[in-house]
């Protein structure tokens, strides 16, 4: 029993990956998980195959997708069905290829992420027409990431309230408290313009 | 015979016996199929995937190794599914492994570089993946360097399947590694520097520490020939540039069960070169050994000879060639010499050298009856080899020794004892199970009360349906009784060719190798590397050897002979088989082959000999003892001590190869 709890199966990785909101997280996920768990190594396409689709995986998710990706991981996948030994490498395989049905690998290789998940895809923008500078947003930014200045009755000038992209960790706190709905999410490469 | 089953492979008939797989039978029909895991004779694992192939009626593609041959089954290996998946298997072991084709010396006979050039693969379209792993190179035999690795595993089960169990894998999947335990260099691991993960790895992974550009494998001449270091007498396959030898590597056929050469056999050939090697003919000149002529040398032994007459005695190594044998043999009669014999009478009748062979690949019980191979402590390591893969495929091991050999670890059932009367106890059993025997033999043994592990081991031999014994050359007799019975009976010599010097008739009429060597004598001419350190009490001592032995530093004349790697001849091996010795190299100096010294030393005394025909060596290897029933009993006079004789007469290989770095690392470990 308790080497069963050590060792997670494909069927609660799967479950586990279902928790993540953007389905090429929820494939990264368990491919990662595959490969530190069920997976045997017993043969090359499984073995070899779950590490390469890893890195393709990260590439999207970290915005460095490209058709490339796309094509390879399409390829892991139906090779991995074919050719895996056992049905965890089959499943595996399945795992990936369902959602390329859909179009949400391509939207990442064009660097859009729909759920609005992958924290690399996207960013969060503080629309200054909607901005009351109250300063909530600032307070509540755990990494500094919030620069800006209250609006005081005496003064004329102003620092308008901005987020720096560098220092964001797509956390979402600030969205939360902002009275205004001055602060939105949008992905980083949108077809068309968002809040501007 | 078993059944033939036919099959379609590719639109090709083929015909098989059951049970092959479709590796194997498409290679009957002359199609490759690619593999990188899969090892003729072993059991296939599925692991490389590259064997996938197509059979008519089944919806996904099998896998060549692990599936066996149906009636009419009709089988394609090269669609468009299987290619793409092998395609994309290549492309990904090519995303690990360094692209340096150009300057690794597997090159040619590399695996992977092959499948890439049939799929037409420059590089991997895949990421590249660098690991960086350290080299373990600390050892003069073997560099293994993790970088190259394919992972295919085949080192590793070779390792394990001929008992050795050095290397194993350390992780899974990519990023996994081969490593002996706890990832030690292989020095400081149970490692016998077989060199057998060598001969397996498909490409640059594993290699001879020193074949760093000293070629690679299109520039090699290539020779079948026979180790003659010990009394198993592998084949061997050597590989020349310019003349001189560079790499050794086991020559028996692909997957044979004697597929195993050991350290000595692969490495050993640096010997050849050593500094110990008699170049030139060398004679005692006051009190010192000077070079001279053939001519002279030659003179002097033909006069002493015939001086002594009687009075001259021939001692030879039992592992020098059938026709070098039977011209030393004709020497004696020319120059009416009694005294001349090997040394394979130090262990051996001449009746248990003239016994049998047996197929091992068939047997499926092996008795090994006062006979203890190790591979570690290299006492005829190959049949350790042999034996523990015979276990580990499935046959049963019954062990009789009175000492306490490593192989028992392995053993279905020890006798431990005295050897003679375990033989008798199993004989006895096998008897009260109501099996027919000879009536001498239930006689001799009615008196005989076996014991529990007898009667264990005797159901063993009961089951099996071809048992091979395997037996020291003294209790080949007594074991011979139970061959009566069923199964067959094989007398181990510790030397290559000992069943062959005595077909050839090299026996002696007079004295007996020890006898000769301890009673004084005119003249003793020593032929090869006799197991004899301090001179014999003897008036004239001659010795031809192909290196400055102990012995050959006391002679009056020393001269130069070939190794077996310089001669050309045949052998009868342990088996009874003749082999082919051939000439790989060519002789160090003036070094000549032991017969054409006898043609020369003959010619001087003024009797000529006859040329040795083949026919001659194939008549004697044909002449075999037959079995009868002869009183359970050892020989007497023939225990010696297996691994101090071998190391004896192996001595000057060890000594002048990098063997002496193991044996120097063997003897601190053991000071330690």
């Amino acid at each position: 029993m308790t080497e069963q709890a050590k060792e997670p199966k494909v069927e609660d990785i799967k479950a586990a990956a279902e928790g993540k909101g953007c389905p090429v997280q929820k494939a990264l996920y368990f491919v990662t998980e595959f490969l530190a768990g069920p997976m045997c190594g017993r043969c090359f396409p499984c073995a070899m195959g779950t590490y390469e689709a890893r890195i393709r995986l990260q590439n999207l998710v970290e915005g460095n997708g490209t058709d490339a990706d796309l094509r390879a991981l399409r390829r892991i996948a139906t090779d991995m069905i074919d050719a895996s030994f056992c049905k965890k490498g089959k499943d595996t395989g399945k795992f990936i290829l369902d959602w390329m049905a859909t179009d949400v690998y391509r939207e990442h290789a064009e660097g859009r992420c729909p759920d609005m998940q992958c924290a690399s895809l996207i960013e969060y923008r503080i629309i200054p027409e909607k901005c009351d500078m109250c300063g909530a947003c600032k307070d509540v930014c755990k990494y500094l990431a919030i620069h800006g200045e209250k609006r005081k009755p005496f003064k004329a000038g102003y620092f308008p309230f901005e987020i720096r992209q560098k220092r964001c960790t797509r956390c979402g706190e600030c969205i939360k408290v902002c009275p205004t709905g001055a602060i939105v999410l949008v992905t980083v490469k949108a077809k068309e313009p968002v809040g501007v | 015979m078993a059944k033939t089953v036919n099959l379609k492979i590719d639109n090709r008939e083929v015909q098989v016996p059951e049970g092959t797989n479709l590796i194997d039978a498409a290679a009957a029909a002359g199609i490759h199929i690619p593999n990188l895991c899969y090892m003729k004779g072993m059991k296939g694992i599925g692991a490389c995937r590259l064997c996938l192939v197509e059979v008519e009626g089944m919806k996904a593609p099998m896998i060549g190794c692990t599936t066996k041959v149906r009636e009419g089954m009709s089988v394609n290996t090269n669609t468009e599914a299987v290619q793409e998946t092998r395609k994309f298997v290549i492309d990904l072991i090519l995303s690990m492994h360094p692209l340096d084709c150009m300057t690794c010396t597997k090159a040619g006979v590399c695996n992977l570089q092959k499948y890439a050039y049939d799929f037409e693969l420059k590089e991997s379209t895949f990421t590249r993946k660098k690991f960086g792993y350290p080299i373990d190179q600390a050892n003069p035999f073997i560099k293994r360097d993790p970088d190259y690795c394919v992972l295919c595993g085949r080192c590793v089960r070779i390792c394990k399947h001929q008992g050795t169990e050095v290397l194993d894998f350390n992780g899974r999947g990519v990023g996994s590694r081969v490593v002996t335990a706890n990832d030690k260099p292989l020095q400081e691991s149970s490692c016998t520097f077989c060199g057998s993960c060598i001969d397996v790895c498909p490409v640059n992974a594993i290699l001879e520490a020193d074949r760093w550009r000293k070629g690679r494998e299109w520039e090699y001449e290539k020779t079948s020939s026979v180790c003659l270091s010990c009394g198993n007498g592998c084949s061997i396959s050597v590989s020349t540039k310019d003349g001189s030898v560079i790499k050794i590597n086991t020559g028996a056929p692909d997957g044979s069960i004697e597929r195993t050469i050991c350290a000595v056999g692969r490495f050993g050939f640096d010997s050849l070169y050593s500094e110990m090697r008699v170049r030139k003919p060398m004679k005692r000149v006051n009190g010192e050994l000077t070079e001279t002529t053939w001519d002279d040398a030659i003179k002097t032994v033909a006069d002493q000879l015939k001086a002594a007459g009687e009075g001259a005695a021939m001692v030879s190594s039992a592992s020098i060639l059938n026709e070098d044998a039977a011209l030393l043999k004709k020497l004696a009669e020319a120059a009416k010499i009694k005294n001349v014999d090997s040394s394979a009478s130090l262990y051996s009748g001449y009746d248990a050298m003239k016994s049998g062979g047996a197929d091992l690949e068939a047997a499926d019980l092996i008795v090994l009856a006062g006979i203890a191979p190790d591979q570690w402590k290299r006492v005829l390591p190959a049949l350790d080899a042999v034996v523990r893969k015979k276990v580990n495929s499935g046959a049963k091991l019954i062990v009789i020794s009175s000492g306490d050999p490593k192989i028992a670890a392995k053993a279905n059932v020890v006798l431990k004892g005295d050897e003679v009367k375990m033989l008798m106890e199993l004989g006895q059993a096998i008897i009260s199970k109501g099996t027919k025997a000879p009536k001498e033999m239930v006689e001799a043994l009615a008196p005989v009360n076996p014991s529990d592990e007898a009667v264990n081991a005797a159901e063993l031999f009961m089951a099996a349906a071809s048992p091979v014994i395997l037996a020291a050359p003294s209790l080949y007799k007594a074991a011979a009784n139970l061959s009566l019975i069923k199964g067959d009976v094989v007398a181990v010599p510790l030397e290559a060719n000992a069943k062959g010097v005595v077909a050839m008739g090299l026996t002696s009429g007079g004295k007996k190798f020890s006898e000769i060597l301890s009673t004084p004598t005119k003249v003793l001419y020593a032929i090869g590397e006799v197991p004899v350190s301090k001179r014999p009490a003897t008036d004239f001592l001659v010795v031809q050897a192909s290196h400055l032995t102990d012995l050959a530093t006391q002679a009056d004349v020393v001269l130069p002979a070939t190794t077996a790697l310089e001669s050309e001849g045949s052998i009868i091996d342990w088996l009874g088989r003749v082999k082919q010795v051939s000439m790989a190299s060519v002789p160090s100096g003036d070094a000549k082959q032991h017969g054409s010294v006898f043609i020369a030393v003959a010619e001087a005394m003024g009797t000529p000999l006859k040329p040795v025909k083949d026919t001659d060596v194939k008549k004697a290897a044909k002449a075999k003892a037959k079995a009868a029933f002869s009183p359970f009993k050892k020989d007497a006079g023939h225990d010696v001590d297996a691994q101090s004789l071998m190391d004896e007469t192996n001595k000057m290989t060890i000594n002048g190869s990098r063997l002496l770095w193991l044996k120097e690392l063997e003897c601190a470990a053991v000071s330690a």
